[in-house]
This record gives C-alpha cells, structure tokens and sequence, in this order.
C-alpha cells in the first residue's frame, strides 16, 4: 500500500540509495526528535526543512519545544532514517526484517533505534546499538528490541548522523516551563464570559 | 544618583528590547520561510518578556506600571538607540540587525550577571538560555547566509555596511556612565562594544562577509537621550493603539 502520508513516503527504505527530491520543498527535510523530560526516552516529533544539519536543529527548537517542557533536541537527516516495512494488520513490523550477512571485515559503528508502538503515535526511542549497516542494524534490532508485542515499525539511524544538543546547549529550555502564555489552558476564556454573561443580564 | 543611574540603565535596555520586539514580531506571518517564520516570530516575543521583566524591576523602583510605561509615552522618552526602531526593510537587514543587536544583546547581559545591583543580575541568569538560542540562530544564519550565494552574499554585506552606524549608536555613552562603573553595576558601555567587537568578527570569519573599519564610521547616537528618527512615533502608535481606545481594560 502507498501512503498518501509525506511523512511516510519520504522517508527511504533501508535498499533505497537515491535521495528523492521533493518538487515543493524548498530545501531538503529533516527529522526532530525531542526528549520531554529527563526520564522519559526521546520521541519522534515532526519534520523541518532547512538548508543543511545545522540550520534544521536551529529552526526545529522553535518549531518543536515552544509549549511543552524539554531537555533535550535532536536533528538527522531525512534521507539517514532508514525504515523497515511497515506491519499490515495482526503483523509485527520486527518479523517482517530479512536477515542480513555482512562481511566480518566491515566496520562497525552505533545506531539509534525507533519503534512506532502505536499506529498515529509518534516513535519512541528503544535503545542503542552496534551494526555494520543499517539493514544490519534492522536484523540487530530485530534480535534486541523484539519483546514479542506488536510493534508498525522500526527506524534506524546511524549516531554519527546526528546533530545533538550539545551539553552546554542545554539551558536553551530554561525558562520554557515559564512561558504559560504559550499555551491554551493559560487563557481562561470561560470564566470572562460567564462574568461578561452575568453583568448582561443584570442590566 | 545610584537610583538614577540604574533606572536609566533599565530604561534603556527595556526600550531596545520592546521596540525591536515590536519590529521583528512585524514578521509573524510573512517570514522567508514557515520555520524561520516561528523562529523569529518566538524571538520577538522572547524580547517583549525581557522588556516586561525590566519594567517590573523599573516599577518596584517607584516607576509607572509596566503597561503605562510602554504604551502611554510618547518618542521623546524613549531611550531605545535609533537602530531598534528603523523599518524592517528586506529580510537580510532585519538579520543583521538580529546579528549585531543580539551579539550585543547577549554580551551585555553577560557583564550583568556581575551587576551589585542584586535582582538585574538575577534576571540576566534566568534569561541565559534565551539569549544563547537568539545567537545560535543569528550567527548560522549569518555563517549559512554569508557563504551561500552571490545574491546572499551581497545582500548581507550591503545590510551590515549600512547597519554599523547604526549599531554603534547601542553604545552611546550614558550621562551615567561614571556612577554605574564606581558602582559596579554595569561595566561600561566602552567595555561592552569591545566584547561586542569580538564576537561578531568572530561569527563573519568564516564567511565572505567583510567588516569595514569601524574608524571612519559615524555612529547615529541620540536615542538614548530620546531623540529618534521619524519611525519610532508610527511605531509607538501602533503598538499602543488598541491599549489607548481603553486603559483600564483587562485583558
């Protein structure tokens, strides 16, 4: 099935080498991926389109950790995700991925895996390991990371791709959980109208 | 005369920041790109909070109401510097001005952190990390910009080239200055602009911008004695039009 989703169709299937380009995106997209708070994993959020790693971290803090609290933000480029297939029905996604032999010889480097838990949710972080390439990395993840329940689908990306906020960067958020403002529930409408309400019908 | 000084150091720091504020939120809708468009627009607020923070230590001192003080004076008591309150123009100016204001900005905050006067140098710790963010965002765009294309390029340098004069009118000498150093609340406006100096080098480096000689450059001082340029008025009634129809309104 092809999704109609642009999040879905472009992100690259691990066998994909050609980078797609997208006719209306100015320039190239990029994944964010945010840690809400210091225990919890970090989680897919969305995508940005910048020129180059660095500029896509810089518009992603604005783009993404406005309302809600954060410590910590990471980009990759849209073309590193590398995705297994996604699960059909009763299917888990970690059975789907075939096996790979790599030479022993190939170097060995770390990467991140992503598991989509619920359909319409976001990625989770699972965990870390060592592979030799991506689809090395989907087998590895496949032996690691498969409790058995249901997972839609598995990301993979190599660490070295990734811009993470480095630990200096890290009072960026400081003042976040200030800025009540930014969200709704700041704004208690309702009770400004039962008032203008009540006065209304006293006169 | 302690008093004075540091009301007016406040004043003119709170000034810069609601006018540029002001200014920059003018972009909120129309920015180059939706990102930078939240970006940006998140950055304006940013220094509307940082006026606001400033005219409550100016209100604890005796001073008007944070409201009174920002939307009921007219331009001549302004202290902002002239640079804050020039129209946006293109977008590679409002950058260089984000650039150069923002560099000066965070340095200046920087200073504060060592300020005698106890709840100035407590604000400038709380806000650190927005004005670390402000500069990572202007100094890549500016490294991004600055190396990019002809157009880019070109762009950027005419922008700095008209800007400096103007950016060096941040550092208009206040009558104060003499109290404020004695009294180790601010160290200077003259201590300040070389740091600043510093810092924005340091960023165009690596780009093909060029800084010219700031030696032959007449700075554009008088804002900070409250004499602007014919766009601050336009600005200020337009910012404070909606306040005005009711003042006592509760929002």
């Amino acid at each position: 099935m092809k999704s109609l989703d642009p999040r879905v169709t472009r992100l690259p299937s691990p066998d994909s080498s050609e980078k797609e380009e997208s006719a209306l995106a100015q320039f190239g997209p990029f994944e964010v991926f945010v840690q809400p708070n210091p225990k919890k994993p970090f989680q897919h959020e969305g995508a940005v389109h910048a020129p180059n790693l660095e500029m896509a971290f810089v518009l992603a803090k604005e783009a993404f950790t406005r309302r809600f609290t954060c410590t910590s933000l990471y980009v990759v480029d849209t073309s590193r995700v590398f995705v297994s297939a996604m699960s059909e029905g009763q299917q888990n996604a970690f059975d789907l991925i075939p096996q790979t032999t790599s030479p022993a010889s190939s170097e060995k480097k770390s990467f991140e895996i992503y598991l989509l838990q619920k359909r319409g949710k976001q990625s989770i972080h699972a965990g870390q390991l060592i592979a030799t390439s991506p689809e090395d990395a989907m087998w590895n993840a496949r032996q690691q990371f498969n409790k058995g329940t249901q997972v839609f689908q598995v990301w993979a990306i190599a660490t070295e791709d990734i811009r993470f906020t480095a630990d200096d960067e890290n009072d960026l958020w400081q003042t976040l959980p200030e800025k009540k403002f930014r969200d709704a529930s700041d704004y208690k409408g309702g009770d400004k109208l039962k008032e203008f309400l009540e006065r209304s019908n006293r006169l | 005369m302690k008093e004075e000084a540091t009301k007016e150091l406040l004043y003119k720091m709170a000034d810069d920041q609601l006018i540029l504020g002001h200014r920059n939120s003018e972009w909120t809708g129309f920015g180059p790109l939706l990102e930078e468009d939240i970006a940006f627009s998140s950055m304006a607020q940013d220094k509307l909070g940082h006026s606001l923070a400033l005219y409550q230590l100016l209100n604890q001192m005796g001073e008007e109401p944070p409201d009174t003080v920002a939307f009921m004076r007219e331009a001549s008591n302004f202290h902002n510097c002239i640079f804050t309150e020039l129209p946006n123009g293109e977008y590679d100016f409002s950058l260089v001005r984000h650039f150069l204001f923002d560099a000066a900005e965070i340095v200046r905050f920087e200073m504060l952190r060592e300020s005698s006067f106890v709840p100035l140098a407590e604000l400038a710790a709380k806000i650190t990390g927005e004005l670390r963010y402000h500069n990572l965002h202007a100094k890549t765009w500016i490294r991004q910009l600055g190396s990019a294309t002809e157009e880019s390029i070109l762009r950027l340098q005419q922008s700095l080239t008209f800007s400096l004069p103007y950016a060096l009118g941040i550092f208009e000498t206040s009558p104060f200055e003499e109290a404020l150093m004695s009294e180790k609340i601010f160290a200077g406006e003259q201590a300040l602009k070389a740091r600043w100096m510093e810092k924005i080098e340091e960023t165009l480096k690596p780009t093909e911008l060029r800084l010219p000689s700031l030696d032959n450059i007449h700075p554009v001082y008088g804002g900070r004695l409250g004499k602007h340029s014919e766009h601050l008025q336009p600005l200020l009634d337009e910012m404070s039009e909606v306040f005005k129809i009711d003042p006592t309104a509760e929002w």
